[in-house]
């Protein structure tokens, strides 16, 4: 089963879409929180609350680290291993992820290094300018991957020249209902990956009384919020989209005639493995949508009662919520993408035509290492993520440095100079 | 517009081996220009603010290969899978040292981080003097030149991050003990000797070139650009320590960049007009963002970084 290398194709960049979407969503829900936070902080020149801001931005860098690298082997996989996809379709398919490249990753990229590195190097109003690029381009990027994603899903706007796509109608192609309505329920899913990270280390920071910056007090505030406003929304963009199920494309026949289709189609149709992990994503997917849509009254109603700060037994199972949206972001994805299956792109290529031609060998060495790398780089990311989480503002990767701290990583390394901070908040 | 874009594409690659040159060499030398945990520390923090800045150039330039360019593109894949296989593992192993380096308070740990670090800029840079040989001969074959090629590329990236350690390694008195060199001359002395070796290299690379067996490139072009890369190489090794080294080695790393643009076989087709004036429509109004951000970067992260960061 091993031996074949469109399996090993498919089951590659499955894992490494999953992986990748995983961090994507913490990153894509924590920004707009840490902007608000970073932009009340600056306006008041609040201490406390720019805290919170190097504490939940700690978190931020350590998860869009995994998420740039896990990118990085995605984009590179794409090109490596589904060469039949760009060549039918570079002009349509990828150009939209060039412009991502481009006009979101590259802007998102070089902000955030200034992010990071200007904390004592430029005025407050400038650090604040530079998350909010990081943040803009970093919904950017989700655009243009969607609008290239949705292209797969219900390809519009060109014409076939010698068996390769033109782009016709970029208007077509950005308006693509397939695109438009999977960008709203990506955004407002990933707000709800955000909400409970931070719901879940606000909680066991509040069941240890441990919020000396009221940092968790407003974390969880923010959470019963959004659990309260969004699971709605996400559950409209997402059903929008069933009907677009089965539907032809606009652009059906232009490769094949309805015959072939059907003959591609009815010849296809008995993978249990993928008809297995279609049902089971979907489940998958309801079920943690259903449990997130009760927590938001739970938490709404705990509030007025002070239970949101002193109830201990609420609290506690709260920090493990975090599984649910994850849960619920890996099945979605798995239900749209096995979906489309036998095709790549609907009625035009099949995931057959679509991979490179490789020899098993290569395709095992190359599956083997980046799927080992990613396992091993996903248990780290989370590991960190879980420890900085606990560690709590004083101990984050951007925590102010106080001099003659002990447990101070840059002491150790005979490095005492202390850091001379522009501004201090 | 296909003179534009393909200008766009060369741009991008170009920068990018000017720019992540200089911390993939960096990293490359990091045995050689560190020794002890506190000029290790300083090394990665010298790399650090740049490869998120450099990186992107790539990544931008292989967006632009398979949006503008598929024709090219799976010229590329299908003649070079396996060492783009290769340099995309050295990628992730380099950058994932430099995002974990300095998460977890412990030597072995950061030896780890260090190992990937200098291991992953290893491979980029065999990579890409690889894929050099690749691009200039039409397909990866095992010869003569491509060995030199790859030797020369690897020079060429030595190089750089050695001016580029000359520069940013300099630092107060914490760097280094007195038994130990400061870790910037150590950098500064190696750019003379890694010029010899590379002029060497490149020498033998042209002259290998005219075997039989060799690449596809012939015409004035490239031949002016191999010459330029010798009359630059034969500067920097005259060169008393770094001097113009900066400038030198970004001219050098550039011209493999150039010649496959100008001299390689390689296959075109135009790019249809309705992508093309889509890309660059939405791509002109981002380039100030684009241009402001590198710049800014670049400019304020000039002083070295005394104190802790979020890398090193």
């Amino acid at each position: 089963m091993f031996e074949d290398p469109l399996l090993l194709a498919r089951l590659q960049f499955a894992l490494t879409a999953a992986t990748h979407y995983m961090f994507v969503a913490l990153t894509l829900g924590l920004a707009p929180y840490i902007l608000t936070t970073q932009l009340v902080a600056t306006v008041r020149g609040d201490r406390s609350r720019m805290t919170a801001v190097r504490f939940w931005g700690g978190l931020y860098l350590v998860n869009y680290g995994m998420g740039v690298l896990s990118g990085l082997v995605m984009e590179l996989q794409l090109a490596l291993n589904w060469s039949g996809l760009h060549e039918m379709f570079g002009y349509t398919f990828a150009a939209p992820l060039a412009l991502e490249t481009m006009t979101a990753f590259f802007v998102e990229s070089t902000f955030l290094g200034l992010w990071i590195f200007g904390w004592d190097r430029m005025g407050r109003w400038a650090h604040l300018a530079c998350f909010a690029v990081v943040t803009a381009t970093a919904y950017v990027s989700a655009w243009w991957v969607l609008v290239s994603n949705g292209f797969l899903r219900n390809p519009v706007g060109f014409e076939m020249v010698d068996g390769v796509a033109h782009l016709t109608d970029p208007v077509a192609l950005m308006t693509n209902p397939a695109a438009t309505m999977a960008f709203g329920h990506i955004v407002t899913g990933s707000l709800l990956v955000g909400a409970l990270v931070i719901a879940a280390t606000s909680a066991y920071h509040l069941v240890r009384r441990d919020d000396g910056h009221g940092v968790f007090r407003r974390g969880i505030r923010y959470a019963t919020l959004v659990l309260c406003v969004v699971p709605i929304p996400v559950a409209v963009f997402g059903g929008v989209q069933f009907e677009l199920f089965g539907q032809a494309p606009p652009t059906s026949g232009l490769t094949y005639t309805a015959t072939e289709i059907e003959a591609i189609e009815s010849a296809a149709e008995d993978g249990v493995l993928l008809q297995a992990a279609n049902m089971t994503g979907d489940a998958v997917m309801m079920t943690a949508w259903t449990l997130m849509f009760f927590l938001g009254p739970a938490l709404l109603m705990a509030w007025p009662l002070g239970g949101l700060d002193r109830w201990r037994w609420f609290l506690a199972p709260l920090v493990f919520t975090p599984f649910l949206p994850y849960l619920a972001s890996v099945g979605g994805w798995v239900f749209r993408e096995t979906n489309r299956q036998p095709w790549t792109v609907v009625h035009h290529l099949t995931t057959a035509d679509a991979v490179t031609p490789m020899s098993p060998g290569t395709a095992v060495a190359s599956f083997g290492f980046f799927t080992l790398a990613f396992a091993a780089l996903t248990v780290i990311t989370y590991w960190l993520l879980v420890r900085y989480a606990r560690r709590g503002p004083d101990g984050g990767p951007l925590a102010e440095q106080r001099t003659g701290e002990p447990d101070d990583p840059a002491a150790s390394d005979g490095s005492q100079e202390p850091a001379a901070p522009v501004h201090t908040f | 517009m296909d003179l534009l874009s393909a200008a766009l594409l060369a741009l991008l690659v170009v920068g990018y081996l000017v720019l992540a040159g200089a911390d993939v060499g960096l990293g490359m030398l990091m045995p050689h220009v560190a020794r002890g945990s506190t000029q290790r520390r300083r090394v990665v923090a010298a790399i650090a603010p740049y490869f998120l800045a450099s990186e992107v150039w790539l990544v931008a330039a292989l967006g632009v290969l398979a949006g503008l360019f598929p024709v090219l593109e799976h010229h590329a894949v299908a003649e070079l899978w396996p060492v783009l296989t290769f340099l995309l593992a050295g990628w992730l192993v380099r950058d994932a040292g430099l995002w974990l380096r300095a998460r977890v308070d412990g030597e072995r740990w950061r030896s780890a981080c260090d190992g990937a670090i200098v291991a992953g800029s290893w491979t980029l840079a065999t990579s890409w003097g690889l894929a050099l040989a690749g691009l200039l001969t039409g397909g990866l074959t095992m010869n003569p030149f491509t060995l030199l090629c790859t030797v020369t590329v690897i020079g060429l990236f030595a190089l750089r991050g050695s001016a580029f350690g000359a520069e940013r390694l300099v630092g107060p008195a914490a760097c280094g003990t007195d038994r130990d060199a400061e870790c910037a001359d150590v950098a500064a002395q190696s750019t003379r000797l890694i010029a010899r070796a590379t002029l060497g290299a490149a020498v033998l690379t042209a002259v290998s070139a005219l075997l039989p067996d060799g690449p596809e490139v012939a015409g004035l072009p490239a031949l002016a650009l191999a010459l330029l890369l010798l009359a630059v190489l034969a500067a920097t090794s005259g060169l008393s320590g770094p001097m113009l080294s900066r400038h030198t080695s970004a001219v050098a790393i550039a011209i493999p960049g150039l010649l496959v643009a100008v001299a390689a076989p390689l296959p075109w087709a135009p790019v249809p007009s309705t992508t093309a004036v889509f890309v660059w429509a939405t791509l002109v109004p981002v380039v100030p963002v684009m241009f402001i951000g590198q710049v800014w970067l670049y400019r304020m992260t000039r002083r070295p970084a005394d104190e802790r960061t979020f890398f090193a």
